[in-house]
């Protein structure tokens, strides 16, 4: 093969250039000072900056409110993931059944994904309202309900809140999973197993794992950073922060509380976390899947 | 490439077109909305129309914690408006700007532009809230509330109250009636305003150590170790479990609805929810806050001014500060100062605009706008006007997390009131840090 050779050797870096302009200033630009917050003391203006090593962690470490957040983030994004997985897969299979009518099912299932996670939680709170509220009312008839004071209660109206929206991308994405898979090989499988049941779990299911995985990836980082908006316009924390993802306890301790050194800090253990829980899943999980 | 010229060209037009008045621009940035974000774009069109020189130019960024943020990320990008509004908890925030440039405080500047409406002209209880440790006026008071009692009459009528009551006792020996006659006898709409800091003005009690700030940057809170608090939150658990007080949530609104919807008797709440509550709710009356009769023997003492100030930010020319000097004037006339108070029910914040009122027999046609100023110009009190405390938005935070706990019994009054003592002091010690 024939080797292409610019002329020019600074032309590349033009040619890069924009790339890394937007590289630099809107994701190198951000970390470099969120670490320089994190580390540092200041007022609300930014004055009086004193470099303190690492008091801003060990002052989230020495707050139990941190560590409520940090378990409920957990649950929710298992919850949510678990969730919005196995109902948006469980809509794709029968979507991809469906003989007529097929892109009305499609196109209707997905709208929900266009939503923006507040507008989500203003639709929620008209469900959980307690003045109005359908499914309030509902769930108080049958267990006494109250989302302001009971922990489990609260979590029920959130991950209904957040994972409404989010089974829209898991149904498209496991839809065009199913769509991928080589008709040869449901047909084989038709002529081995009668039991669809079981053709689904032992061959359809293995081939839809890299759209499985990716779809664990996605879910996992909407709980941890997407559901803001949700939490915002929903239980706001609510029963005494029970319900605060690590990012709204960021914002809330940043923006609210005007504590910069304290959310730099958070930011920058919720960078670890994403980080640890990306290497493990690409470590331990990815090498079981089979590609093709 | 015509099209994208001719594009051009209308864009040029028209950014220059809107720069071609040559009135200089006072940015005012505010955090309220609805009704009380109308006027204040009311008070700003009649500033404007009242001179040719200078435009004000109002921007609602939200909540006063929206406003406050959007403020402060405004002045580290270098682009800060010339005058903002920053509430109550954020006061200590702000007074303690003067000394790094970023904040010029009013009599400064009232010296300075020689503006007429000077420090003397505002009412002391107000006056001081904003001010600075030696009483030197740091913000102008703009919208001054406090807490109130709304009280739906034709409940307590129905139940056969005559007069509503002034102490907490009071209400506790007609809560069972209200009750039984299927209302709920209490809400209130904001647990650190109302039964926190208001708590402790109300019955004359300090809430911080160093005289609640005033005198030293203060180091913990006085929750757990003030007994007529302790003993006020048994009561407020003991009211929650028998149904004499309902607990809607953290959200000021949702605690609001049973009282608008007829379903309570009394609600708590803030001067200014007079306003949008007129015609809403049929027979209701705006009475002082009740207080302990065992706390304070009898004696009634003011509130502290909840609601915000405008603060004056550094970094404008002479010109566009002269203009403001101009707009403060406006604002503080005793004129300006009744049209708010009357609009929106939040206190007069002028002598001139008290002497108004009473001129024109104000508070004959509308009794219910003088509970507000009444209850703040009480004397007596040996506590100072406000509190100095920095971090205050996130012990607000504090206070609400053990709020739930403490009402539902998983935790018990003691513990939860050491808790925010704990989480106040921690918090108190960080903003120490950064003087």
């Amino acid at each position: 093969m024939k080797k292409v050779q610019f002329k020019s050797s600074y032309s590349q870096y033009l040619f890069l250039a924009p790339q890394l302009g937007i590289l630099l200033i809107f994701l190198y630009w951000p970390i470099i000072q969120t670490f320089k917050d994190a580390f540092t003391m200041q007022d609300a203006f930014g004055f009086g900056a004193t470099f303190v090593w690492f008091d801003n962690f060990l002052f989230i470490f020495d707050d139990p409110a941190y560590f409520i957040a940090f378990k409920f983030t957990i649950i929710y994004s298992f919850v949510i993931t678990l969730i919005t997985g196995s109902i948006g897969l469980l809509l794709a299979v029968q979507a991809n059944n469906v003989m007529h009518g097929k892109s009305t099912y499609k196109t209707l299932l997905i709208w929900p994904y266009a939503i923006a996670p507040a507008v989500v939680g203003v639709m929620a709170n008209y469900f959980f309202s307690e003045r109005f509220g359908l499914l309030y009312h509902l769930f108080h008839d049958l267990w006494g309900f109250n989302w302001y004071e009971s922990v489990f209660d609260s979590y029920i109206y959130v991950i209904i809140a957040g994972s409404w929206k989010q089974i829209s991308a898991n149904f498209i994405f496991f839809l065009a999973g199913l769509q991928a898979i080589q008709k040869s090989v449901i047909e084989a499988s038709m002529i081995d197993c009668k039991n669809s049941f079981r053709r689904f779990w032992t061959i359809t299911f293995p081939l839809l794992m890299p759209t499985t995985f990716f779809l664990i990836i996605i879910n996992i980082t909407y709980a941890f950073f997407d559901t803001f908006g949700i939490i915002d316009t929903t239980t706001i924390g609510a029963p005494s922060g029970e319900t605060r993802t690590l990012v709204y306890k960021a914002y809330m301790d940043g923006f609210r509380g005007l504590d910069l050194g304290s959310a730099g800090a958070q930011s920058i253990m919720m960078m670890l976390i994403v980080l640890v829980i990306t290497i493990f899943q690409f470590r331990y999980i990815e090498g079981k899947i089979h590609y093709n | 490439m015509k099209k994208i010229l001719s594009i051009l060209t209308i864009l040029f037009t028209f950014s220059f077109t809107s720069h071609s008045y040559s009135k200089t621009e006072i940015h005012w940035w505010y955090g309220n909305s609805g009704f009380l974000g109308d006027v204040i774009i009311e008070i700003a069109n009649r500033f404007n129309a009242s001179q040719d020189q200078y435009t004000v130019i109002p921007t609602g960024k939200g909540s006063y914690e929206d406003n406050m943020a959007a403020t402060i990320a405004a002045f580290r990008a270098g682009d800060q408006p010339h005058y903002s509004q920053v509430y109550d908890a954020g006061a200590a925030i702000m007074v303690a700007q003067v000394k790094n440039g970023v904040v010029i405080g009013f009599e400064d500047m009232a010296e300075k532009y020689g503006i007429k409406v000077d420090a003397d002209n505002y009412i002391p209880g107000i006056k001081n809230f904003y001010a600075d440790s030696d009483g030197k006026m740091i913000g102008v008071p703009f919208n001054s509330s406090t807490c109130l009692m709304y009280a739906n009459m034709d409940i307590l009528k129905k139940v056969g109250i005559e007069s509503v009551p002034k102490t907490y006792e009071e209400f506790e020996a007609m809560a069972p009636k209200i009750k039984a006659a299927g209302y709920i006898p209490l809400v209130q709409s904001h647990f650190p305003w109302i039964w926190t800091e208001n708590f402790f003005s109300r019955h004359n009690l300090l809430m911080t150590d160093g005289n609640n700030g005033y005198d030293a940057v203060p180091t913990k809170t006085l929750f757990a170790e003030t007994d007529a608090f302790v003993m006020h939150w048994k009561k407020v658990k003991e009211w929650y479990e028998k149904g004499f007080y309902g607990y809607k949530g953290r959200a000021w609104g949702d605690n609001q609805a049973p009282f608008i919807a007829g379903e309570a008797a009394f609600w708590f709440g803030s001067a200014a929810s007079f306003g949008g509550m007129k015609g809403v709710v049929p027979n209701f009356t705006v009475n002082h806050i009740p207080y302990w009769d065992s706390v304070t023997g009898g004696k009634e003492y003011p509130t502290f001014i909840g609601g915000a100030a405008n603060w004056i930010l550094n970094g404008h020319t002479e010109e566009e500060y002269k203009g403001l000097a101009k707009f403060i004037e406006f604002m503080g006339s005793p004129e300006m100062d009744l049209y708010y108070h009357n609009m929106t029910g939040y206190s007069a914040v002028t002598k001139g605009g008290i002497a108004l009122a009473e001129t024109i027999n104000f508070y004959r046609a509308s009794p219910y706008h003088k509970a507000v100023g009444e209850q703040l110009s009480l004397e007596g009190s040996t506590i100072p006007g406000g509190y100095r405390a920095g971090n205050w938005p996130q012990i607000r935070e504090v206070i609400y997390e053990n709020v739930e706990p403490m009402l539902n019994g998983k935790i018990s009054i003691e513990k939860g009131l050491k808790n925010m003592d704990k989480g106040a002091a921690k918090l108190l010690k960080q903003f120490a840090k950064t003087l």
